[in-house]
């Protein structure tokens, strides 16, 4: 039976051979918002497609309705030829689809064999047969893991190694497409490297791959073809060879890319905000000194497991274990106590937004003003209308639209709720110091320069910015000093055109030479 | 709608086939938990004699009593504790504690001693949670048989008396014929909202409740603000075990029992998410009444004591399972 989907071909359809997934004309909306608009798709076999798009772009839905999560409200979906009506995640595993989600779903304290057929409707009451070991085994070994044992605790693995997990347990249910979305965001350049030679493996077996990721880099070395969606709307469906990166920013926005990064420093320097001097966190973090000046944003780039978080955190306040001499403006902070930290305008923008930065259960403007409280009251009492002007003043700042402030938080996208993670820095009055990890995992190119915008205004405003990204094109793009760190240690230090991506991905993952 | 769909034929089948897949679960069980208490205040107020003085002025003090326990156990659930098993109890001993601080200089003294006991008590409870970062439920469940063990082991008698006329008959009466135990409750609820809406304790308290970790990243003073729930669920915790003593001029430890469980009926129905960070006092105050209300409906009909605890159990089984049909996904 020839899908109707095969009928009108998509930008990729020169090829002749038969689709293994076809999407036609698939809408879905919201109440008051469109989120898929006549979106249609098909994937050949053996063919990684990138799929990219500015966050709430449609991206996540279209996956949902791809799995069976959610019904479109219309359109129909092929899957081999066949139409299908995918009501459930189950029918659609069962189909040959398989997603990895962004956040992990593997339970820490079981197997690597229970977390491979955890939730499989093949598995009976009963599952410790011998064949679904064989089957895990054969799954790893395509990933090139067979020396993995089966009966390891996952929580005995590193991030990069669950992910792997996540990938195997789709293998050993025989999925045909796999669909991962950002399946890179909390990894390191290492695990990076594995798991993008592993998708190769894969697409030589002839499976198809849907690569949903932020970072154009690697649609560019691991993908064959790329679709963007832009407000719910297929925009282009292009071999990645046709096209520039310049060109899939433009695609992705919807207008011209100016330049991503705004200006270097232009403020004079005004010397030193937060010097810190023998920085200890055991088992961590050894020795560390840095010296951040006013209007200048310190970059700190290390591997996952060098330490480069734990700098932040600690000068936040969270790691009780640390130790260390910390100054600001030239008075000493005790680590140690967040609130004592706050009190000195020390702020910090987590990496894990869902689980330390937001409040779920609270609004928008609750958000905004959350550090801002004691400004806003009198003998601890608060005073709405004064928490309400903040909240407007600041949601224009940071760019969120007033009209959402009433809105609980996790309405918003990822990139709008790490804006008011922001904007609670932007609220104190006087300039201080940030600390970020990460400040822009998993948020779209829009969103990006809109938070490069905010650090450069918090700069502007005399304050001083550290922050740590595994990301190391940011790293080189926004930072004016970098400090590279290996296992805990410092490597080197960089300043202005001594800055260059070569020289510190060699010092994060080689090091030659070790200054203290 | 069929002509509106530009993909053909077999969209808008596909389209008519998903109709029935796309009921808002969360809709229908909002829905289904209106319908619920709709039919349960009709068949409250279909109690012959419910509506009589009588009837009428024993809802408004059981209310009371339930409702500032309630109050209390929704800065509990805010705070992202979950529950607290020991308030019951805290009702029970407070109750001792007055009659006793009253028989020996009076009434007011006892007052303020009941207050500050009962406070100390469930605020030392919050210390461990909030400072210790124990479990909420196994404090609560170690208070608990704590309460109970020294109270067993130091009233033998059971039943604590207070002398004739220690109590003042201005708070044993009505004002505008309203039990004055009823005017402390309202009067309470506002307190309580005020202090959730109005301050910056209040503020910190649904934030702590709402991410324990992002409040830290915050710099709110976690520890304090979970001691401070738990003072003031003491606080008005052992203003219910005041009035039941100052009403029936005795304490027992029997007075508290069922009013943790009643008081989290009442937290449950008036909508408080269990998880934190969400809820209000005034939501605790309807879901009081609601209980209430069934309690005093199930006396009228003749039924005991055991098929209070029966109906109370039904609802909040009802209730756990409307909330979490309709909010997950």
């Amino acid at each position: 039976m020839a899908g109707p989907g095969l009928g009108r071909s998509d930008a990729s359809g020169g090829q002749f051979l038969q689709s293994v997934l076809s999407v036609h004309g698939v809408s879905k909306t919201y109440p008051g918002v469109i989120a898929l608009r006549d979106v249609s798709f098909s994937l050949a076999p053996g063919e990684i497609r990138a799929l990219c798009g500015e966050n709430g772009a449609g991206k996540s839905t279209f996956v949902k309705i791809l799995m069976g999560i959610i019904q479109p409200d219309s359109g129909s979906i092929a899957i081999n030829g066949q139409i299908q009506f995918v009501r459930e995640p189950q029918q659609a595993q069962a189909l040959g689809l398989g997603l990895v989600a962004q956040e992990l779903s593997l339970a820490p304290h079981l197997s690597i064999l229970d977390n491979i057929w955890l939730g499989s409707t093949e598995v009976p009451f009963l599952h410790r047969r011998a064949s679904f070991r064989m089957r895990a085994q054969q799954a790893l070994a395509t990933l090139g893991l067979a020396d993995w044992h089966l009966d390891r605790p996952v929580n005995s693995l590193s991030i990069g190694q669950r992910q792997l997990i996540e990938i195997a347990r789709l293998l050993a249910r025989e999925a045909r497409v796999l669909i991962l979305d950002e399946p890179t965001a909390t990894l390191s350049d290492a695990d990076i490297e594995r798991i993008l030679g592993i998708l190769k493996g894969l697409r030589a077996q002839g499976r198809s791959i849907i690569y949903i990721t932020h970072r154009l880099g690697e649609v560019f070395e691991l993908c064959d073809s790329v679709t963007v969606l832009r407000n719910g709307q297929h925009v282009a469906t292009q071999p990645v060879s046709e096209v520039t990166r310049e060109h899939l920013v433009e695609q992705m926005l919807g207008r011209s890319f100016k330049d991503m990064y705004p200006q270097a420093a232009t403020r004079a320097d005004q010397g030193i905000r937060m010097a810190v001097d023998g920085l200890h966190v055991p088992g961590v973090l050894q020795d560390f000194s840095l010296i951040a000046p006013r209007g200048r944003i310190v970059g700190i780039a290390g591997q996952i497991g060098s330490g480069a978080n734990m700098v932040t955190r600690s000068l936040a306040g969270l790691v009780p274990s640390a130790t260390g001499s910390v100054t600001i403006d030239g008075r000493p902070m005790r680590l140690g106590s967040v609130p004592r930290c706050v009190a000195r305008n020390v702020l910090f923008v987590s990496d894990d937004r869902a689980a330390e930065g937001l409040f779920p259960q609270m609004t928008v403007l609750d958000n905004l003003v959350a550090t801002r409280l004691d400004a806003s009251s009198q003998m601890g009492v608060l005073s709405w209308p004064a928490l309400r002007r903040l909240g407007v003043s600041l949601a224009e700042r940071v760019g969120v639209d007033r009209h959402r402030l009433q809105s609980p938080s996790t309405t918003l996208s990822g990139g709008n709720q790490q804006k008011l993670l922001f904007g609670r820095a932007l609220a104190s009055k006087e300039a201080g110091v940030l600390l970020m990890n990460e400040p822009t995992r998993g948020i779209d190119v829009g969103a990006r320069a809109e938070i490069y915008r905010i650090m450069r205004e918090l700069c502007d405003r005399g304050a001083a910015l550290i922050m740590t990204s595994s990301d190391l094109e940011e790293v080189v793009g926004i930072a004016d000093i970098v400090i590279t760190l290996y296992r805990g240690r410092v490597v080197a230090r960089y300043e202005g055109d001594g800055i260059a991506m070569s020289s510190i991905l060699a010092d994060i993952t080689h090091p030659t030479q070790a200054i203290a | 709608m069929t002509e509106r769909l530009p993909s053909g034929a077999d969209s808008a089948v596909a389209a008519a086939d998903l109709r029935w897949m796309r009921f808002d679960r969360a809709r229908v069980f909002s829905w289904a938990q209106s319908i619920g208490i709709i039919v349960l205040l009709a068949v409250i107020f279909a109690t012959p004699g419910f509506l009589a003085k009588p009837s009428i002025l024993s809802f408004l003090t059981t209310v009371s009593f339930i409702g500032c326990v309630a109050i209390g156990m929704t800065l509990i659930t805010i705070s992202g504790n979950i529950m607290s098993f020991a308030l019951g109890a805290t009702v029970g001993v407070t109750a001792m504690v007055f009659i006793l601080a009253s028989n020996w200089l009076g009434f007011g003294f006892g007052l303020v001693v009941g207050l500050l006991f009962g406070s100390l008590l469930t605020g030392l409870q919050g210390l461990m949670i909030g400072w210790v970062r124990a479990n909420p439920i196994i404090v609560s469940i170690a208070a608990l048989a704590l309460i109970y063990g020294l109270t067993q082991a130091f009233a033998e008698k059971g039943t604590i008396y207070a002398d004739p006329g220690i109590f003042p008959a201005s708070v044993k009466g009505k004002v505008g014929g309203v039990p004055i135990e009823f005017i402390m409750f309202v009067l309470s609820a506002l307190i309580a909202q005020f202090i959730l809406s109005f301050t910056r304790f209040g503020r910190n308290l649904f934030m702590v409740g709402s991410s324990f970790r992002a409040a830290e990243a915050v710099g709110v003073n976690t520890w304090r603000t979970i001691t401070g729930a738990y003072l003031w669920a003491g606080f008005f915790t052992s203003l219910a075990g005041i009035m039941l003593a100052v009403r029936y001029d005795a304490a027992n430890m029997d007075y508290g029992v069922a009013y943790d469980y009643d008081a989290i009926a009442a937290v449950l129905v008036g909508g408080t998410a269990i998880g934190g960070g969400h809820g209000s006092a005034v939501r605790a105050f309807a879901g009081a009444m609601v209980i209430a209300a069934v309690q005093v409906m199930l006396l009228l009909r003749g039924l005991r004591q055991e098929w209070q605890y029966l109906a109370a159990g039904l609802i909040v089984l009802a209730v756990i399972i409307l909330q979490a049909r309709g909010s997950g996904r």
